[in-house]
């Protein structure tokens, strides 16, 4: 023992030492800037000859690296330098990225990050851009509606603009043809009753009616896209985007689940779909699991290549026929307010609203921003396109409801797997969703 | 946590030094430290400081961007509000079940089985065993996952011998979730304590054992009477890893169930994660982290305690 005490001395000497430097070093924390300025002085949509080198951090791909090369195409003395990230480490690598001091100039949007991001500044006001270059004709209100906040980034859906879309991405039903005649179901269903009606002649077939993966998101999308085609449009906008007073505890949300419950109960839904990912879910219905997969364009260009001609898309079909209104979002690139080259980061949003970028849209298999680009598309391409062009001219693209709060993913898993599992009540899970609501809006 | 604090308060009373610190064997003893500089380096930089700086986050308001604010203890108490909290930290518990006491167990069987003399095969069950232990969990966490599926492994296996009516997609259900995920613990440490009583029962003077074989001792009696009582201190080597992997585990449920159905396999681990990165609410995952560090010294302490030797 005394052996170990004196010769304990220097190293806790050292550790003392050490850990007053680790203190005093991690205080930096507490004094990091205040509020930077995120309005640019002067806009210009003409931008310079001069070399210029933007850096781009992003996870989506496609369909950025293609949006990129041919903006660069056009504009030859701009190099992007992109910097892309995992989607699961995305929102923590760009938090820290676009606040530290040497941010990348244009950052792909995301909901849970820009929380953050947009009270401390640091992401550009592009209110002066978007009257510079009218890109309120450019880009339809309803995709570019959720990339506006204001100051505090409370409430969302109206305010000031901090980004742009790439490209957009709508929920809807893919369907399995082959699956479908052997049931005896002639054409896609053009009402939710027949929608249901579909399900139970595919269950007395004895195959599953609706694969689904409700470890992830799967699940709760399939109360989202019932909800989209029974309930207000503009109620279930405003509690997405935080307006004072908004709830979802509503008839129609609770209906909504209700008819979830109901699937459950009468075996429409995989059995095993609370321990089943999405993307082994799709995976299922590619190979013929399942005669439905109500999930989002996403999906499309993997379930073409694997299905061809068999596979199939529609919206949700509302009580009493089509509703164009579905949930969808968008690959989105804000700028940083502390960007050197904020006029050419606007010109490539700027670029991303043009026909030439439309077409590259379409051709990764996104929606385009603008839907005339996508015209002409056979197969299950050209159905989503023909559903979203009817969602995008009714303004009906409405948020996925993960928007609302950035712990809401935390409320609706779960949630709707206690719905599937029979241990939750459809006011049960309404109200725990309300109460995440209330925590952040409240 | 409290370690450089403590030994910082420590090091003015251990000033006495022997004789043989002041002449050439002082200055061997300083070069000593030098070599051990890196080290201290790299555990200062990613253990120390980490833990400091979670401390003080637990302190602060802070969503990770904007400037933080002093919150006192107000992280402590909403986190102790937190309605999911109880029941992660009870399926914590449970998991000990499964990561520590199960796994032991089976770590003596084992022991028991492989280490009676040299037989054929042994290092090849050995190595069997102790295999779950090398894999990453991300892998063997996804591999369990399409096993305990509705058409997986272990519902064909349960199909095969005519126990259908067991079968169920074991990770979807809300009674056997968490046992399942707690099986594939058990499956993981079983092999580390195999390999941790196997090391000390080889310590055994052998002559032990064939005294007890003359007094007339059969092998299961020779190794409640020898083998055991000297595996005291790896068993609780042993009980002390797998219960901090019980508590603080997350990357098996994040990458298998994600604290699924309905909240019945959430964990601690899992709730501080959500906190920090999905809700960027860095001040109540600090608190989280500090409450979970200080039930799993608890339960390393209670540990220690129970398998102190009487020395």
């Amino acid at each position: 023992m005394p052996i170990t005490r004196r010769r304990w001395h220097p190293a806790a000497s050292a550790a003392a030492g050490a850990a007053v430097l680790v203190l005093t070093g991690s205080c930096a924390v507490l004094s990091t800037s205040v509020r930077e300025d995120d309005v640019p002085d002067t806009v210009s949509t003409a931008i310079t000859g001069e070399p210029v080198t933007l850096r781009l951090a992003y996870t989506d791909d496609p369909p950025t690296q293609a949006l990129v090369d041919g903006f660069t195409r056009r504009h030859p003395n701009v190099t992007v330098d992109l910097e892309r990230t995992q989607f699961s480490d995305y929102v923590k690598t760009v938090k820290l990225a676009m606040s530290s001091d040497d941010p990348p100039d244009i950052a792909q949007y995301n909901t849970g990050a820009m929380n953050s991001l947009v009270p401390a500044g640091l992401i550009l006001n592009l209110d002066k851009h978007a009257a510079a270059y009218g890109w309120e004709d450019k880009f339809p209100s309803s995709a570019t509606d959720p990339l506006r906040t204001d100051q505090d980034a409370e409430r969302f859906g109206s305010g000031s603009l901090y980004a742009v879309p790439g490209s957009l991405s709508v929920l809807g039903v893919f369907y399995n043809k082959d699956i479908l005649a052997d049931a005896g179901v002639e054409e896609p269903p053009r009402t939710l009753g027949a929608f249901e009606d579909a399900l139970e002649r595919v269950h007395a077939e004895g195959t599953t009616p609706v694969g689904n993966g409700a470890l992830e998101v799967g699940g709760f999308q399939i109360w989202n896209a019932l909800l989209n085609v029974t309930g207000d449009e503009q109620d279930y906008r405003d509690w997405v985007y935080g307006a004072p007073g908004a709830t979802i505890e509503t008839g129609a949300a609770e209906e909504s689940a209700a008819t979830l419950t109901r699937w459950v109960e009468s075996g429409y839904l995989s059995e095993g779909a609370n321990a089943t990912s999405d993307i082994d879910a799709q995976a299922d219905f590619a190979a013929g699991g399942s005669a439905f997969l109500i999930t989002g364009n996403w999906a499309a260009a993997p379930l073409a290549e694997e299905m061809g001609e068999d596979v199939g898309f529609f919206l949700m079909p509302g009580p009493e026929g089509t509703v164009p209104v579905a949930s969808g979002s968008s690959v989105a690139y804000a700028v940083s307010s502390q960007s050197e080259h904020p006029d050419v980061a606007a010109a490539f949003l700027d670029y991303l609203g043009s026909p030439e970028a439309a077409r590259i849209q379409a051709e990764s298999g996104f929606m385009p921003v603008d839907p005339e680009a996508a015209e002409g598309q056979g197969g299950v391409m050209g159905e989503i396109n023909a559903g979203f062009a009817r969602v995008i001219e009714e303004e009906g693209l409405v948020p996925f409801p993960d928007y609302a709060t950035p712990g809401m993913l935390d409320q609706l898993t779960p949630g709707v797997q206690g719905l599937v599992a029979g241990v939750t009540t459809e006011e049960e899970f309404l109200r725990t969703l309300q109460e995440e609501w209330e925590g952040d809006h409240g | 946590m409290g370690d450089p604090a403590v030994t910082g308060a420590r090091a003015p009373g251990a000033g006495r030094r022997g004789p043989r610190r002041n002449g050439p064997g002082g200055r061997r003893g300083g070069r000593g430290w030098l070599f051990l500089l890196p080290a201290v380096a790299v555990y200062l930089a990613f253990t120390v400081y980490p833990a400091v700086s979670t401390l003080q986050f637990a302190f602060l308001e802070w969503d990770g961007v904007a400037p933080p604010a002093w919150a006192g203890f107000d992280n402590f108490v909403r986190v102790a509000a937190e309605p999911v909290l109880g029941r992660a930290v009870l399926n914590a518990l449970v998991l000990i079940v499964f990561f520590t006491v199960l796994p032991i167990l089976l770590g003596l069987l084992m022991t028991a089985l492989l280490a009676g003399g040299v037989r054929r095969g042994t290092a090849f069950y050995r190595v069997v065993f102790f295999l779950p232990q090398v894999l990453p969990l991300v892998v063997v966490g996804t591999t369990w996952r399409w096993m305990y599926s509705e058409d997986g492994m272990v519902n064909q296996a349960l199909g095969l011998v005519g126990l259908d009516h067991l079968t169920r997609a074991w990770l979807g259900d809300e009674g056997f979730a968490l046992a399942a995920l707690g099986a594939v613990g058990t499956w993981i440490m079983s092999g580390l304590c195999m390999m941790l009583f196997m090391s000390g029962a080889q310590r055994v003077d052998p002559a032990l054992h064939e005294a007890a074989a003359i007094d007339g001792a059969g092998p299961a009696r020779r190794f409640l009477s020898v083998t055991l009582p000297a595996l005291r201190r790896e068993m609780s080597i042993a009980g002390v890893i797998t219960t901090i992997a019980a508590l603080a585990s997350f990357d098996l449920v994040f990458v298998t169930t994600n604290g699924g159905p309905a909240g019945a396999t959430d964990v601690p681990g899992l709730l501080v994660y959500r906190l920090a990165f999905n809700e960027g609410d860095i001040g109540a995952a600090g608190a989280l982290a500090v409450v979970l560090t200080v039930l799993v010294v608890v339960f390393v302490g209670g540990i220690r305690l129970l398998a102190r030797e009487d020395a």
